[in-house]
């Protein structure tokens, strides 16, 4: 386990104080320009950095993530890259850094060679949306070893024995996926998902951050009411995207500080 | 032989699995549950077999291709006639059954992907007829190449959503497919059109394909008293494959030969030879052998058959590569096509050109063979749908089908 992650969540919890935390596709959107996004992010008061790590056909992210992506993917960028980019981040911040990618370039490097490089470049955590409790479970002891967090994911639709069954294996937070679909939906909680959030605050022991479809700061506050805090993936990069490299610097930091 | 076929529940040796995001992971367990029981619900099984003999025409024949036989002049060679199936291929039968599968589940909408269209027309006949919504998703590209079974889709009733992501062929649509699973999984029911995917849909879509090879081996029995020496079939997902090699596996005297597409040459990088060229890999929801680069990105296959274009294999071919007891091998686009005219030309009968990779190897094969050997081939469906394709390379210039 990283106590990096566990121990800032703790404070957090502590002083009341809600988590807010960007998901960035790395290599995008130029090859260079992950880096300079994240230290800034950093500077403006993220909680920590979810990675993402470009792959072919990510299945379960919608069409902004999956473009950008693709772009990634056409500036050159493989999980080598990306480890790169963490060692050069590492020399400015010590912000916390959750790597997500589909397992098949992990698998490929191999999961062991991979734990331990992504532990040296300064990686905190993963979060493999591919990678659920049954298969990850056999390399439960490498993770620990190599001391990185698995974030386990959970959604509305996941039944509470296996709710309480993630729980019990997870560290550091939980993943919770605030609907049934993929990254970047437009989304209202129901009421129904309300009482799952409820749920949740009763039967989980411990913080959980919700991610997919937050993209503003009625979204932040809305959904930090229940939750530990949130991730916010596809508006951000959607900013990214749309705004010219030279006006990039205040578009993030009008965005950031927009949130809170 | 002895085959230890699982050692963990959704494995075939070290391939399978469950490789998907956690919201489709109480899709899966219901589907498995579900599918257990009507595995042994008798009444289950007698609609089933009860839907293929009379909705789907079978038993197919066993045909003996007599004037093939005597190009090649020896062994005796036999076509399994999936072609003559209702929708005109072997698709019909997965989708049958899992339709039967959706309704005991009572889910209201079906979604599937499509390569060639084959699969995509078997699914919107089996949801029209079942009276359920249906969506086909299926690559820009193919849509382009297979135009008369996207017509069939939307006479049918179904929505057919062109998909432009990636290269735009089968391995887009599956991800558009998964991704509209992911959004609508309390209604949707997912029917994959191969032998590919999560657990357990390699093992559902084997079970409802084998009555090809149970078929295939009464038939043989009755014509020839004995086992065939030769099985070939070709290989994208394969299910067709599976389908006809499944109840022949404990027989270690049957030699099964299954058949990936070269496309333009296995060294041209312009192939969709998995098995061949492949490694392993993780995709699309199982472990098994796929077309990647050296940072696991899935690379574009290639295949002038748009049913064969496709990076990945169903797990159990992975592990039947494994253990040596399937031999597999590839043909290319050319090759495949020289077979379509030939079996046009010697038997009447027009194949489809994934059809033609597995009738392309008799070329490497039958050298090889005794005088007596026989071999079957799986002719897993019928040319109609790639008569563009027909059109535009097998046309003599002055405009004729040479």
């Amino acid at each position: 386990m990283s106590q990096k992650l566990t121990r800032l969540l703790e404070r957090y919890k502590q002083q009341h104080r809600k988590c807010l935390s960007l998901f960035v596709t790395a290599g995008f959107p130029e090859r260079d320009a992950t880096v300079d996004i994240i230290c800034q992010a950093a500077d403006e008061g993220i909680d920590f950095i979810e990675l993402g790590v470009p792959f072919s056909d990510p299945v379960a992210d919608g069409p902004v993530i999956q473009r950008a992506s693709q772009r990634a993917l056409a500036n050159g960028i493989g999980l080598q890259d990306v480890l790169e980019m963490v060692t050069d981040i590492r020399r400015s911040t010590e912000i916390p850094i959750i790597l997500m990618g589909y397992l098949n370039p992990f698998h490929v490097m191999g999961m062991d060679a991979f734990f331990t490089r992504a532990k040296t470049a300064g990686v905190d955590g993963l979060i493999i949306p591919d990678w659920p409790l049954e298969e990850s479970q056999s390399c439960q002891a490498q993770l620990q070893a190599a001391d990185l967090d698995l974030i386990h994911l959970i959604a509305p639709n996941t039944p509470p024995a296996r709710i309480r069954e993630i729980n019990h294996i997870s560290s550091a937070f939980i993943y919770c996926v605030a609907y049934t679909g993929v990254t970047g939906q437009d989304n209202h909680p129901t009421p129904e998902a309300i009482k799952f959030f409820d749920f949740l605050n009763c039967t989980l022991t411990h913080p959980w951050i919700i991610g997919f479809g937050v993209k503003t700061r009625q979204d932040f506050r809305l959904y930090t009411q229940y939750s530990d805090g949130v991730i916010i993936g596809s508006a951000f990069i959607a900013l990214l995207e749309q705004t010219p490299l030279h006006s990039r610097k205040s578009a993030v930091r009008t965005f950031i500080t927009g949130l809170r | 032989m002895q085959i230890s076929m699982k050692n963990r529940t959704g494995y075939f040796g070290d391939y399978g699995g469950q490789f998907i995001p956690e919201i489709l992971k109480p899709a899966l367990r219901e589907l498995e549950t579900a599918y257990t029981k009507l595995k042994k619900d008798q009444h289950f099984q007698q609609r089933f077999r009860n839907e293929l003999r009379d909705y789907a025409g079978r038993p197919t024949p066993l045909y003996y291709a007599e004037n093939l036989t005597h190009h090649y002049g020896r062994g005796k060679i036999y076509l399994k006639r999936e072609d003559l199936n209702h929708t005109g291929a072997h698709k019909i039968n997965n989708a049958i059954g899992q339709i039967l599968i959706a309704q005991a589940m009572q889910k209201t909408r079906i979604i599937a992907e499509t390569g060639a269209g084959q699969h995509g027309v078997a699914t919107a006949t089996v949801a029209a007829r079942a009276g359920l919504e249906c969506c086909i998703y299926m690559g820009a590209e193919d849509m382009q190449r297979q135009f008369p079974n996207v017509q069939r889709m939307r006479l049918l009733g179904a929505r057919v959503r062109s998909v432009d992501s990636g290269t735009a062929t089968l391995k887009d649509a599956t991800n558009e497919a998964l991704r509209d699973w992911l959004v609508n999984v309390g209604t949707t029911h997912y029917i994959i059109g191969s032998v590919v995917g999560p657990h357990p849909f390699p093992t559902i879509v084997r079970d409802f394909q084998k009555i090809i090879g149970e078929e295939t081996y009464r038939q043989i029995f009755e014509k020839e008293q004995r086992l065939p020496d030769y099985i070939i079939a070709c290989v994208g997902g394969g299910s067709n494959a599976i389908g006809i090699f499944t109840p022949f596996l404990k027989e270690p005297s049957v030699n099964l030969i299954g058949v990936e597409a070269a496309g333009k040459g296995l060294d041209s990088g312009k192939h969709a030879a998995t098995l061949g060229r492949g490694s392993v890999g993780i995709f699309h929801g199982m472990k098994t052998y796929i077309l990647q680069n050296k940072d696991g990105q899935i690379q574009l296959p290639y295949s002038l058959s748009a049913g064969l274009d496709y990076p990945g294999v169903g797990p159990e071919h992975s592990f039947l590569y494994d253990s040596k007891r399937v031999d597999y091998h590839s043909v290319t686009d050319a090759e495949a096509l020289s077979a379509v005219r030939q079996l046009c030309r010697l038997e009447g009968i027009i194949p489809a050109l994934e059809s033609a990779h597995a009738l392309a190897f008799l070329n490497y094969l039958m050298p090889q063979t005794a005088q007596n050997d026989i071999i079957v081939v799986n002719l897993s469906g019928r040319g109609d749908k790639d008569m563009s394709t027909y059109i535009n390379h097998l046309c003599q210039p002055q405009g004729e089908l040479s």
